[in-house]
């Protein structure tokens, strides 16, 4: 779920940018300079995977995928997840232009939270990376549920309602995030494990020239 | 294009463009990829780079282009060793031109794309454009300039990244697999193109046809080794040597002899099942059929087609004709206008939901198919959705397995086999759920030669009604009886498939030229048979020969020398010559020898014969051409 | 609850104030959303051998802007409205809005299609405002059928609404922001003003890549179909979402490589080439201080009235 245009005080909205913008700037220096055309093509993968919609009972839910972003991408998830966002609300309609750096922060921290928590306990066996990373991707949607009643709160007690029941409804994401995250972190375990270790990081050395 | 003189590679030394010298390369965690390598590129070669997939190909390319560094030895260009300021400055160079072009066309609009290189080589940006316009001029693309990628065809695509490179006047062109997927009116616009570029080439393709046609020097490559380095007469008109490296894509070149084409055994019993079901209603039937995309463009239009169970019908047509769509429908996943009857019941909505259970489909890229962490899952993942018993769902899978000859792979990963294998199991997982129809979407697509041959035998042995799409002419011929040509949404033609082939008027109107094909074949025919006929060797066969007045029969030797047409390997056509990798072979011979003498006691020497025939050497005018070829097989 | 204005209603009213409304409104948008899905897919091939930027955009006032003070005068006009408190002042925005939209002749279905991706996100503040705000002196509530735990506020319903209005305001300006230059021109403007270039490539190569996966992805999901997958509600679903997703990460990691290689090959250093910009005019400033003048004064209205 994404907050529109209208709904934050305008204090918390030029907060958001001014946050979501430092930290982006701190996430891309994850990354050397010359991998960030990498981060972005790796960006319209999450993309377009966001767009999977799974059945849950009469209606569906689409993922959001902050955990599985932090788990595979690390502290670069966050410049990852803010151009999403920003792709979307330019292209695809969703998500406001003003809310877009509170967004960012939604979505955002916790998927480098979750990427650090991932890599410090995954250990080795498939088992343990299964299990680990459904935690990461169950946490990382409940922390941004978390931090999107918070940023609905800070309207005023107007807005505590709104925020317990957007609190609420994530409950049923949150689960099947999960099962989905450990499920995808099992296959990947399975069938290409180095895309479990952090993809870009700063001290590499450009492989080759 | 070719002309026989110009197959000697030349002696005299000149500048080299490349010269890498002992190369070695390790992938992170993988084999060694290439070990060894020895080769000297001169400045107009243009070469041809073959072997199995896997064999190290586009590691070597990509070693030419500096994309990948030498772990050991050096890659040299013009001289320099290719790496940091050397590299970057010959970048743009070098161009490479990768397999699949929407890795190339990164760019926002096409002409953005083709203008990146330019700018990078320090065009001011109106400047660049202008270049980019002139090559996209080049490949006929110009009218499609501000377009974006994703809204071209394959085709299209494809030659929009070469305009990329040829923007930036490259020296080298570095092609990886440059016509898999694309029809033969878009193959012709390549070849004419890569013909017209004046610079070094290198080619990697399992295109032997298209190699022919554009290339002069031929690299075999064999387990990250260079193999063999020829004249590309040579190669192809060794059989043996194209065999023993998995390439021998001669089972293409037979003559298509009408009538009793590969009467395997499923052909046979399919032709008995037809006989007894002509009363029963096809399996399935379109009548007025039409499909229009939502946006209103009209992609079928009046489709009348009938398939009979057990018959085998191909249908070709260009990219874009409406053959995918067509299968969509057919599959129940696009619903259309007109009468669809399915074993002559109508396609309701629920009948259309089942259709899956009846109609399987292997999709040109494998990848698309094949989802699973391992084979076992991901035959048995059809099976579960079919609903069967976990005993009956392992009995199948092993059946389905045994059958395309993956046995014993259930615990592999599908994403780590071959090109070959992955296309197998693809063919497994549709066949373990036991379609009525089998639809098969360009098979042949980017497999190597031995691939295609062990896939085409491996389809050949099916019994089931097939429907299969493809660009591909020697599998039209050699798996179908029927031919369905569509053209713009239409079908225009249906006929016999041998019919097909003789009526070229037909081919012509719809953009299948292949006309350079089969002018190739024709040429490497050929070569192969004028070297099978003509190479020293030694054979161990019976036949009556005449002692004075004794005429007897009974094995033995012969060995001998003749016409050698090897230019490479020949230092004249009449002089005695010794070919120490291919002096002997043994092949049998089918035909009749004619009748002649042998002395029994000479010592084995002396049956060395140079250049003129004797009255020792073997009659070969009795052998028919074709026979003898196949005895290989 | 001494001092809240309390009216009693009937419990049919519950009905037609509330549950009939947002029946009809999600009935309208699924109507819409469906008819507008089958209509976008663009008709007709305009010759792409001509920019789009003089080819099919339009020559409109919005047009002609420099993009430079057009992203900068939305930008902060849009917060102008965010800060906006009241309800008058929100509606008189959104009347502006479709006066811009009327000026700059963008495509009405790609703004009524952003509308309604905002729909169910602001329908859920209509729905749960008006019951959950908590009571204040004087407000208004009323009361269905003595069902004295359910109390419809006035006043939330106002705070949510007005929210709904100008969230309305500033969607019905993305359209004129973004869709009246092509995309590499608006985002030159931003690495203009400051944005580092590198974002600006970025988006473009997201974007990019974005239509390429989705091909893959669909077709991913076709071959799943004709194997006979369908989604239901249950774990092995889900299994077979995650191999899909798995796989998709997989071949979508290792286009990436490929993508960058390409890039590589052709001199790629880590910059891309410069672009160049038109100068801007004095008038493109003049309509910049114009718009934000307008935007302060609506902010000043806003907090004059009570």
């Amino acid at each position: 779920m994404h907050i529109s245009d209208g709904v934050l005080p305008i204090s918390v909205a030029v907060g958001g940018y001014v946050a979501g913008a430092g930290l982006a700037a701190w996430s891309a220096r994850r990354a050397s300079n010359e991998d960030l055309p990498k981060v972005a093509v790796v960006t319209s993968a999450f993309f377009v995977a966001s767009l999977i919609h799974v059945p849950l009972g009469p209606t569906s839910a689409h993922l959001l995928m902050p955990g599985l972003a932090g788990a595979l991408l690390g502290p670069v998830a966050f410049l990852s997840i803010g151009l999403g966002l920003l792709l979307q609300s330019l292209l695809f309609q969703f998500g406001g232009l003003t809310a877009l750096g509170a967004n960012a922060l939604m979505m955002g921290v916790p998927a480098v939270a979750c990427g650090w928590f991932f890599q410090k306990y995954k250990g080795r066996t498939q088992l343990r990376q299964t299990i680990i990373g459904g935690l990461a991707g169950a946490s990382g949607t409940a922390l941004a549920a978390v931090i999107l009643a918070i940023l609905l709160a800070t309207g005023g007690e107007d807005f505590f309602g709104v925020a317990k029941i957007a609190l609420l409804a994530h409950v049923p994401v949150i689960i099947i995030e999960g099962i989905v995250s450990a499920f995808t972190i099992g296959f990947l375990a399975r069938v290409k494990p180095s895309l479990l270790m952090h993809s870009f990081r700063r001290p590499q050395i450009p492989a080759h020239g | 294009m070719h002309q026989w003189e110009s197959h000697l590679p030349s002696q005299e030394p000149k500048g080299h463009l490349f010269r890498l010298t002992n190369l070695q390369f390790r992938y992170a965690d993988g084999p060694q990829a290439l070990s060894g390598i020895d080769l000297e590129i001169a400045a107009d070669d243009r070469i041809a780079l073959v072997g199995q997939n896997g064999s190290g190909k586009t590691t070597l390319i990509k070693q030419l282009c500096g994309l990948l560094l030498p772990d050991a030895g050096n890659v040299s260009f013009k001289g320099q060793d290719l790496r940091n300021g050397h590299l970057e400055r010959s970048r743009l160079e070098i161009g490479i031109l990768f397999q699949d072009p929407d890795d190339q066309l990164f760019g926002h609009t096409v002409i953005d794309d083709v203008a990146f290189g330019p700018s990078n080589q320090g065009l001011a940006s109106e400047d660049a454009r202008q270049v980019a316009q002139q090559a996209l001029q080049r490949v006929h693309l110009a009218d499609k300039a501000y377009q974006a990628p994703h809204r071209l065809s394959f085709g299209q695509k494809k030659r929009a990244a070469l305009a990329g490179l040829l923007a930036t006047n490259p020296a080298v062109l570095l092609l990886d697999e440059p016509t898999t997927n694309i029809d033969p009116r878009q193959e012709q616009v390549f070849l004419d193109l890569l013909a017209a570029f004046k610079g070094t080439l290198v080619c990697v393709s399992h295109d032997l046809l298209f190699l022919y046609e554009l290339c002069r020097r031929a690299v075999v490559m064999e387990n990250g080794s260079i193999a063999h380095d020829y004249a590309m007469n040579d190669l192809v008109a060794q059989r043996s040597e194209l065999r023993s490296h998995g390439l021998d894509f001669s089972f293409r070149l037979m003559p298509i002899d009408n009538g009793e084409k590969n009467g395997g055994p499923a052909e046979t019993r399919l032709a008995e099942a037809q006989r007894e079901s002509a009363s029963a209603p096809p399996m399935l039937e379109l009548r007025g059929y039409h499909f229009r995309y939502p946006d209103g463009t009209r992609a079928l239009t009046g489709i009348d087609l009938s398939v009979p169970v057990g018959e085998r019908i191909a249908m070709v047509g260009e990219n874009g004709a409406g053959k995918t769509t067509l299968l969509a429908c057919l599959l129940g996943l696009l619903e259309g206008n007109g009468t669809y009857l399915f074993e002559g019941r109508p396609v309701t909505r629920r009948i259309r939901r089942d259709l899956w259970r009846n109609i399987g489909m292997v999709f040109q890229d494998s990848a698309d198919q094949l989802f699973c962490p391992s084979v076992g899952e991901e035959v048995s993942f059809g099976l579960k959705q079919l609903g069967v018993s976990k005993n009956e769902i392992r009995e199948r899978t092993q059946e389905a397995l045994s059958l395309v000859h993956l046995k014993g792979f259930e615990q592999r990963v599908p994403l780590h086999m071959s090109g070959g294998e992955r296309k197998r199991l693809a063919l497994a997982c549709v066949l373990a759920m036991s379609p009525r129809l089998l639809i098969l979407d360009e098979p042949s697509a980017g497999l190597d030669p031995q691939g295609e041959e062990q896939l085409l035998s491996i389809l050949g042995e099916l019994d089931v009604t097939l429907l299969m799409v493809s660009h591909d002419m020697f599998f039209v011929d050699a798996l179908t009886r029927r031919t369905v040509v569509m053209h713009r949404g239409s079908i225009i033609q249906d006929l016999p498939t041998d019919a097909f082939f003789k009526d070229s008027r037909l081919s012509n109107l719809n953009g299948l030229a292949y006309s350079f094909r089969q002018r190739c074949g024709k040429a490497i025919r050929e070569l192969q048979h004028q070297h099978e006929h003509s190479h020293h060797h030694r054979h161990l066969h019976a036949h009556p020969h005449e002692h004075d007045d004794v005429v007897h029969d009974h094995l033995h030797k012969h060995d001998h020398a003749h016409r050698h047409r090897f230019l490479h390997s020949h230092p004249g056509e009449e002089q005695e010559h010794r070919h120490a990798s291919r002096q002997y072979h043994d092949h049998p011979h089918a035909g009749e020898h004619g009748v002649h003498d042998h002395n029994h006691n000479a010592p084995k020497g002396d049956h060395k014969h140079s250049g003129e025939h004797g009255p020792h050497d073997h009659d070969h005018t009795g052998h028919d051409k074709t026979p003898h070829d196949r005895s290989h097989k | 609850m001494g001092d809240v204005n309390v009216i009693q209603m009937p419990l049919w009213q519950l009905f037609a104030m509330v549950v009939a409304p947002f029946g009809l409104l999600a009935v309208v948008v699924t109507l819409l959303r469906r008819r507008i899905r089958r209509r976008s897919a663009e008709k007709g091939d305009p010759d792409w051998s001509v920019p789009q930027l003089e080819g099919a955009a339009g020559h409109s006032l919005i047009h002609r802007w420099d993009v430079r003070c057009k992203i900068v005068t939305i930008i902060v006009y849009s917060f102008m409205i965010t800060a906006i408190r009241q309800m008058t002042p929100a509606l008189v925005a959104i009347g502006l809005s479709c006066l811009v939209l009327i000026v700059a002749r963008v495509s009405m279905t790609k703004v009524l299609m952003r509308i309604l991706a905002i729909a169910g996100f602001i329908t859920m503040f209509l729905l749960v405002m008006p019951f959950t705000v908590p009571l204040h002196k004087g407000d208004t509530v009323i009361v269905f059928g003595g069902l004295n735990w359910l109390q419809f506020s006035m006043r939330g319903f106002n705070l949510a609404a007005t929210i709904a209005a100008k969230a309305v305001a500033i969607t019905l300006l993305m359209e004129p922001l973004l869709a009246t230059a092509p995309l590499p021109v608006t985002l030159q403007g931003l690495s203009r003003l400051g944005v580092p270039d590198m974002a600006g490539q970025m988006v473009l190569l997201s974007y990019r890549y974005i239509n390429v996966f989705r091909h893959e992805a669909r077709r991913m999901a076709t071959g799943m179909q004709v194997r006979g997958f369908r989604k239901r509600t249950g774990v092995a679903t889900v299994q077979a979402l995650a191999n899909f997703l798995g796989m998709l990460f997989v071949r979508s990691f290792e286009r990436t490589e490929r993508v960058f290689d390409a890039m590589r090959a052709r001199g790629y250093r880590g910059l891309f080439p410069e672009q160049t910009l038109k100068r801007q005019r004095p008038a493109d400033l003049v309509g910049a201080g114009l718009w934000l003048t307008v935007g302060v004064a609506l902010l000043v209205f806003d907090r004059m009235i009570v």
